[in-house]
């Protein structure tokens, strides 16, 4: 199985697909956008920021843990940080496998992992200084 | 003058989110001993602190406020999180 994460200050470009061999049969894609109202107040945007080393080592202990339990190919993760506009994306995951059961609970699976315990942050304003 | 402690160290506190905000900066190197634990350390800092929403890590792992650093150089303050 394979595991890319990337994190990005700059507005997320879906890159093509590489397929890793001829048996996946579903390719699913999630982008989570900005969304305008964020606990009930209008924002023009959300400030995203990580702990990167341990983000990083986190996520990847997830997504193959995950792997285990919803057997996929390939898993693809990208997470922007910094300044993200209303309407743009935040995160874009893409998920490979032979079938797409395994495709829709794996990427249902990761959404949740990312929100548990991955050093990631966002708020409604960038940080003081 | 004092003596030298041999088991001086020293760790890199780094809050993140709201906790930078709290504590009013991004990184510091912080002199302490390989048997101080988390919740002394922050606590020399920040004496007002309120651990009961903030997590501890330590060179990159989940740790718990009351387990003594040992040989770890950062210990990163970790507020609720919220990626996605």
């Amino acid at each position: 199985m394979e595991i890319e994460i990337r994190f990005t200050s700059e507005p997320i470009v879906i890159p093509p697909v590489a397929w890793p061999s001829r048996e996946i049969g579903a390719v699913l894609e999630f982008q989570g956008l900005v969304r305008e109202l964020e606990h009930g107040s209008a924002v023009p945007g959300l400030f995203y920021e990580a702990y990167e080393p341990m983000a990083r080592k986190i996520l990847h202990a997830h997504l193959a843990e995950l792997g285990a339990l919803h057997p996929i190919a390939a898993v693809l993760f990208i997470h922007r940080l910094g300044w993200v506009p209303v309407g743009e994306a935040s995160l874009f995951i893409r998920v490979l496998s032979a079938h797409r059961g395994e495709a829709l609970d794996y990427l249902a699976a990761s959404v949740n992992r990312l929100k548990q315990d991955v050093p990631i942050w966002k708020r409604a304003a960038p940080p003081a200084g | 003058m004092l003596p030298s402690n041999p088991h001086r160290v020293e760790i890199t506190v780094i809050p993140f989110a709201q906790a930078r905000d709290t504590f009013g900066f991004a990184s510091r190197a912080v002199p302490c001993t390989p048997d101080d634990t988390p919740r002394q350390i922050v606590s020399r800092l920040w004496p007002a602190v309120e651990f009961a929403h903030l997590r501890v890590a330590l060179d990159l792992e989940y740790a718990t406020w009351d387990t003594p650093i040992g040989a770890a150089r950062e210990l990163a303050i970790i507020p609720p999180v919220s990626g996605g």
